[in-house]
């Protein structure tokens, strides 16, 4: 499914935008990244970087604590 | 956007480390204009303290709040800051005035920041756009 698998867990602000603004630069288009994370801010954080960067935000899941966006390279 | 620092405390240099690192990661242009005592944030040996703490716990509070940030993922702001430099959108700018001022060396500063300049050059920069002050 994913072809980057971004585990950001208990890393908090700014750490998720920059941690996945790194790997989405290393796919090419098309590509998807599946972003892990457990900061309450990257809810907001993660679509706020997607809608200036272009990219797509697939899908977001939220399992308790822990939330996994789905990322399409554009 | 742009930012005037012209305080030298930790809760500054961290705002400006994650606005500035963020922004830069959202390609937004971050341009900050370091005055007065903001100048000392630049400064390759500086070790900024906790301005909202008693005078006697600034110094060990900023050693705790750089440990948890650590745990946060925040392992060397300054690593961060080179990175959000070197890609082009987060700019460093000295007031050269103030540095006069100060006595403040261009020589005491990271190598990444840009070289200085004045009122006008901030002015020409920011015009038009927004300015935040820290």
């Amino acid at each position: 499914m994913a072809d980057i698998i971004l585990n950001a867990l208990g890393k908090k602000c700014p750490m998720p935008v920059l941690m996945t603004r790194k790997e989405l630069k290393k796919l090419n288009t098309g590509q998807v990244l599946e972003l892990i994370v457990d900061d309450k801010g990257a809810l907001k954080d993660v679509p706020a970087l997607l809608h200036k960067t272009g990219d797509e935000l697939m899908e977001t899941k939220e399992d308790g604590e822990k939330v996994t966006f789905m990322i399409k390279k554009n | 956007m742009n930012f005037i620092v012209k305080d030298k405390s930790f809760e500054k240099f961290m705002m400006m480390t994650i606005l500035g690192t963020t922004g830069g990661a959202m390609d937004v242009e971050m341009n900050f204009f370091f005055t007065f005592w903001g100048l000392n944030l630049l400064k390759r040996k500086f070790k900024p303290k906790v301005a909202g703490m008693p005078t006697p716990m600034k110094g060990m509070a900023a050693g705790m709040f750089r440990k948890r940030l650590k745990k946060f993922g925040i392992e060397d702001p300054w690593e961060l800051i080179k990175e959000a430099v070197d890609d082009g959108k987060m700019k460093l700018y000295p007031c050269q005035m103030t540095m006069d001022l100060m006595n403040i060396k261009r020589e005491e500063m990271w190598d990444f920041v840009e070289d200085p300049i004045g009122a006008a050059g901030f002015i020409e920069m920011s015009d038009g756009g927004q300015v935040v002050s820290l």
